[in-house]
């Protein structure tokens, strides 16, 4: 249905335009540039810049950048261009006139072509040139995101109120948020440099509660040339006060960038800490689980239809469950051998994780990317200025979601209680009829994993690499340490903790050095407690 | 009942006859490349460094995951000399490093001032690493930190000086290294003769390293090591300090690794921060297990031995490398603990009729 | 000699042990019995330096040693013998005991260590004493159990320490081994202080010379010869798992 609705939409408009006798001369116009004489082309985008439609702008602009062309007799430019390992690079389409629109095939997906499927319809330099007057207002329509958001911050600050319709009726058409507000801060601040005093309490005002990118300076500009002492300190009070909102949002986005990195070590660390505190086994490999965690789900996006977001949620429990069958594997096959050797055993781990990176590189190359579900893509707007993207809101919680079931199979299940007793006392457990064995693959599969699981969600973050295992490992081994040996509580403690230090410690150095710094505290901090956070007491737990 | 020809003695005459004899001679009468001189002259750095890690792990079994970052540290230290040394003679002519014109700096930054001097770069190369290897391990060791702990401790180390060394900031090239040496103490680096005298260093001071490792196991100071680790417990009720030890040998193994370092740049001419990353420091444990750990020899010929075999599968079936590596390293720590050193022990064991020790001797106590 | 003054312990809120008084003379051997549990090991621990105590004084030779490193208290004079056996098993008996012997155990001493008579002597004759002499090229590792126990023994007594700790010695070895240990402990003692943990009534019967102390639960229960001890209607108690847990 949608489709033939595009599809009327398209070639009946139009004919509907043609009733409009204003817009038929509007049309006529049009048709003049296209297929007139150069002279009467000339003739006829004067009489289109004069007429002042906007609804022509965006057609003058594709001529002055030379990106008009004609496809199924339709006036179109270029949109973004979407590059692909093969064939020539394509564009997205967009309809100039009579309506500005992206369009689509008939299938009713994005149009894509490459630029030998256009016809391009040519103006000579002359002709153009004639644009030159208003291309700043020309881009204010234009296609292109950044343009806009240029032509807006060109008009800030000006002294003349001539151009205010124009703003107006370009900012009326706008559908970008960001670029609503940066269009209002233009407005106003315009206003504020044009309007008679009086006003300038209202616009300040206005300015003030639109807070668009720039608003501070502008306040802080005029309140340096305004010679009036109450609209001075005026400006003055409301730029400092959107300063210091300014801090408190910078700060609460810190929190949340710690909490979200916080979230990731403790999602990769939970699988190790398990492990090790098991087996005494630091598994080098487990970034290489979560690796094939974001391989499942790169697999299963290209299996599954690319219309839908389905895949994402399918591969969350099946990264788990692949991830954790290779865990199971490599623990029957090389790490059960180890256990008695904790260094052998990090080295072995390391030659796994060599071979399965390679085996990654193999088969799907040196960089994929999984698409991030339209659900996820965006942000939650808490106030202006403070945008959380979904797609960390998403990790916050499924690390949030592991940390409970982890907690829930540990603490409330059979399982968890052997698990628990031979993390004790391996001996004493067997002897009790504990099957130890079969414990110790369990708890590798549990382990990997998790560690899958934690590959699935950082495909919402990066790209899909053989090495991206290696990114956050370290980092989640020293959580491990810091925590203490196989404690969950401790591992989540200093996951959050080296999260916020670290963004709090990456505002004010660069990242680098607070990660040199965050290392010898971790150093400065095993003096005083060399077993981490929460560590085991008693006899039994020594040597 | 003495035997004449043990592996041991063939162990030396063959490196001896090969390395010192062989190589060199094909190489002044034109059978041997100059490329393979280079080639196994750099070989020689890394065993020299692997002595150290056969020390520290071999011997002590504390795993140390940074040591290509004091690798690094001397080979940085050389590096820095050779560029200053040749100051003035780069594309930009300026008095600074070309990297340095590069990145908009115009005077020399303070640190590099020491390295005009040869003696004093030397004198650096090695001090540097010694000093950052006692304080480092004595704060670690003295938290009591091992095992695993350690090497993760270490591995963060790796990681984060690898960060430092990557920015341009820092003034050590970034992500380029430092490389375009021209000459050491005014040899020419791309002459043969240099290439040959360096190949000859790098071995005569493998040698002496050996010499100077193999004093120290045999000492009393060698048995501290194994009672480490075979129970460090034991060693500190028996009045040992554990921690001295323990750092000793550290800084032991960040120097001999730093001589490696000073001995590899030249010859390479290149030295980057990909050289000292955690995966580096681990390949370099990887080889002393593939060797055999707490053998000196094993860690020579492992050194020796993987980077041949890479250098041969690289221009092979350079696709493979990784899985070649990654599954050796499996099979020797699962299967022959002992590595290849190991391996050839055990076959003369067999080949001779001659029991080892355990063999030997009564098994039942006869009290 | 030992001096132990309101020591007291607890591993995670289970007070491991409580011990008001406890002393030992010069030249004596005391021997220490108790269940499982009752915190033997770890007084042991605590007076060698393996444990921290939470509270309480430790007074050796006039010297106060509660949060003092292994190494220190080593060099005091206190030389301690593990439940399992803890040498150097990849070592030759013979190194195993030349790093025990007395001598300076700095870095640069051990790299230019040189072989005097007077230590080879001592070695020979401790090896004699736990009759270990016929093995001392032998690896550790490869000794029988009860050898692995004497060896250590020999380790502890090559310090030449003031007080010896020696923590279920017969443990493991035969009958004719364990009377063996008895009386090289009995000699010891002629010129040592020596502290014992046993189970083995019969041996403790063979070597409490004097005093025999019970612990039950951390706390001590009583002193006395053995005799005494073997006699108490409480001691009997407890070892027959009547213990008064129901009363407290």
């Amino acid at each position: 249905m949608k489709y033939i609705f595009y599809f009327l939409l398209v070639f009946a408009w139009p004919l509907s335009l043609l009733a409009d006798r204003a817009v038929n001369n509007t049309q006529m116009q049009v048709n003049t540039v296209i297929s007139g004489s150069d002279s009467l082309k000339t003739i006829a985008i004067n009489n289109l810049i004069i007429s002042e439609k906007t609804e022509v702008y965006p057609l003058l602009s594709a001529i002055n950048d030379k990106k008009l062309f004609m496809h199924n007799n339709i006036l179109v430019t270029l949109g973004e261009k979407k590059t692909s390992d093969e064939g020539p690079e394509k564009f997205k389409i967009l309809q100039v006139y009579p309506e500005f629109k992206e369009l689509f095939s008939a299938d009713g997906n994005t149009l894509l072509l490459p630029l030998s499927e256009l016809k391009e319809i040519e103006f000579s330099r002359s002709t153009r040139l004639l644009l030159a007057p208003i291309i700043p207002y020309l881009n204010l329509l234009s296609p292109e995101v950044e343009k806009r958001k240029l032509a807006y911050s060109q008009f800030q600050g000006l002294k003349d109120k001539a151009i205010l319709p124009k703003l107006y009726s370009a900012l009326a058409q706008e559908k970008n948020k960001e670029i609503q507000r940066l269009g209002k801060e233009t407005i106003f601040s315009i206003q504020l440099n044009s309007a008679p005093e009086a006003t300038h309490k209202m616009w300040i005002d206005s300015l003030a509660l639109n807070w668009g990118p720039n608003t501070q300076s502008i306040l802080e500009q005029y309140a340096s040339s305004q010679t009036n002492g109450d609209l001075r300190a005026m400006a003055v009070l409301k730029a400092e006060e959107l300063q210091s909102k300014h801090e408190r949002l910078r700060m609460f986005q810190n929190l949340f960038s710690g909490l979200s990195l916080g979230s990731i070590l403790i999602m990769i660390a939970l699988g190790l800490s398990i492990v090790y505190g098991l087996a005494g086994v630091i598994n080098m490999a487990h970034g290489e689980f979560l690796m094939i965690g974001a391989y499942t789900t790169y697999c299963i996006q290209s299996i599954m239809s690319p219309a839908s977001d389905l895949f994402f949620w399918i591969s969350l429990p099946l990264s788990f469950i692949v991830a954790g069958f290779w865990g199971f594997v490599i623990e029957r096959l090389i790490i059960r051998h180890l256990y008695s050797r904790p260094l052998e055993s990090m080295l072995a781990t390391w030659g796994v994780g060599l071979v399965l990176v390679q085996i990654a590189r193999s088969l799907f190359g040196d960089l994929t990317a999984v698409r991030t579900p339209a659900v996820l893509s965006g942000g939650w707007e808490v106030v202006q200025h403070l945008v959380l993207p979904y797609n960390r809101l998403f990790i916050i919680f499924l690390s949030t979601f592991m940390i409970t079931v982890t907690y829930l199979v540990l603490y409330r299940s059979r399982l968890g209680l052997q698990i628990r007793a031979v993390t004790q006392n391996r001996r004493m457990s067997s002897c009790l009829g504990i099957e130890t064995n079969k414990l110790d693959a369990m708890t590798f599969f549990l382990g990997s994993g998790l560690a899958g699981l934690a590959g699935a969600a950082m495909t919402l973050i990066g790209n899909v690499v053989p090495d991206m295992g290696q990114t956050y490992i370290v980092d989640s081994f020293l959580v491990v340490v810091t925590g203490g040996v196989g404690n969950i509580a401790g591992s989540i403690v200093s996951g959050f903790g080296i999260g916020f230090l670290f963004k709090i410690l990456e505002s004010f150095f660069q990242a680098v050095y607070g990660k040199v710094l965050i290392l010898t505290l971790i150093i400065l901090f095993l003096q005083y407690k060399p077993k981490g956070l929460f560590p085991d007491k008693g006899r039994i737990g020594e040597d | 009942m003495k035997k004449y020809l043990t592996s041991d003695s063939l162990f030396y005459i063959i490196l001896i006859t090969i390395f010192l004899i062989v190589l060199p001679l094909g190489n002044i009468l034109g059978f041997v490349s100059n490329n393979t001189i280079s080639l196994w002259g750099r070989y020689f750095c890394f065993a020299i460094a692997a002595l150290g890690i056969d020390l520290i792990w071999g011997y002590t079994g504390v795993l140390s995951m940074c040591q290509a970052f004091f690798f690094c540290l001397g080979g940085y230290s050389i590096a820095m000399h050779m560029l200053l040394s040749a100051s003035g003679k780069g594309v930009y002519s300026a008095a600074i490093p070309d990297f340095m014109v590069w990145n908009q700096v115009d005077t020399l930054p303070f640190f590099w001032e020491p390295f005009h001097s040869f003696g004093l770069s030397l004198l650096l190369a090695l001090a540097l690493p010694a000093t950052f290897a006692f304080l480092f391990g004595f704060f670690v060791f003295r938290s009591r930190i091992k095992g695993v702990y350690f090497a993760i401790i270490t591995q963060a180390l790796a990681l984060a000086v690898w960060l430092i060394f990557l920015r341009n900031e820092t003034m050590l090239g970034g992500t380029n290294g430092l490389t375009d040496f021209k000459s050491l103490l005014g040899f020419e680096l791309s002459s043969p003769g240099t290439k040959l005298g360096l190949y000859l260093i790098a071995f005569l001071t493998l040698c002496g390293t050996f010499l100077f490792c193999r004093w120290l196991v045999n000492s009393k100071f060698g048995k501290v090591l194994v009672g480490i680790l075979d129970s460090e417990s034991r060693l500190s009720f028996t009045a040992y300090n554990v921690v001295n030890y323990k750092v000793a040998v550290f800084v032991i193994a960040a120097i001999l690794a730093a001589i490696g370092g000073v001995l590899y740049a030249p010859q390479t001419g290149i030295i980057t921060p990909g050289r000292m990353d955690v995966k580096a420091s681990v390949e370099m444990v990887m080889w002393v297990a593939l060797g055999g750990r707490g053998r000196l020899k094993g860690a020579i010929i492992g050194a020796l031995l993987v980077n041949y075999l890479y250098s041969v599968c690289t221009s092979l079936f350079p696709e493979s490398w990784l899985y070649i590596l990654g599954i050796l390293f499996i099979l020797t720590v699962l299967f022959f603990e002992k590595g290849f050193w190991g391996l050839i022990e055990m076959l003369e064991a067999k080949l001779t009729g001659w029991s080892s020790a355990k063999g030997s001797e009564s098994l039942k106590a006869n009290i | 000699m030992l001096n132990v003054k309101n020591l007291n312990v607890a591993f995670g809120g289970v007070k491991a042990l409580d011990l008001h008084d406890f002393s030992v003379d010069m030249n004596e051997l005391r021997v220490i019995i108790g269940p499982n549990g009752a915190g033997k090991s770890t007084f042991l621990d605590i007076l060698c330096g393996k444990t921290q105590a939470d509270d309480g004084e430790v007074i050796f030779d006039g010297n106060h040693i509660l949060g003092k490193k292994e190494v220190d208290i080593a060099n005091l004079g206190i030389a301690r013998k593990f439940q399992k056996p803890s040498i150097f098993g990849s070592l030759t008996v013979y190194d195993n005991m030349l790093l025990a012997a007395r001598m300076p155990k700095g870095i640069f001493k051990s790299m230019f260590f040189k072989m005097s008579s007077e230590i080879k002597d001592r070695i020979y004759q401790v090896a004699r004493m736990v009759r270990l002499d016929i093995h001392l090229s032998k690896l550790a590792g490869n000794l029988s159990h009860g050898q692995k126990q004497w060896l250590e023994i020999a380790i502890v007594m090559l310090q030449d320490p003031k007080l010896l700790l020696i923590d279920e010695p017969a443990a493991g070895m035969s009958d004719e081994e364990t009377y063996r240990t008895g009386e090289l402990l009995t000699d010891l003692a002629k010129h040592h202080c020596v502290i014992v943990i046993e189970h083995d009534m019969s041996f403790v019967e063979q070597i409490a010379n004097r005093l025999v102390s019970v612990l039950v639960r951390g706390k001590l229960l009583m002193e006395g010869s053995f005799a005494e001890v073997r006699n108490d209607q409480r001691v009997i108690d407890c070892y027959l798992g009547r213990t008064n847990t129901q009363l407290e």
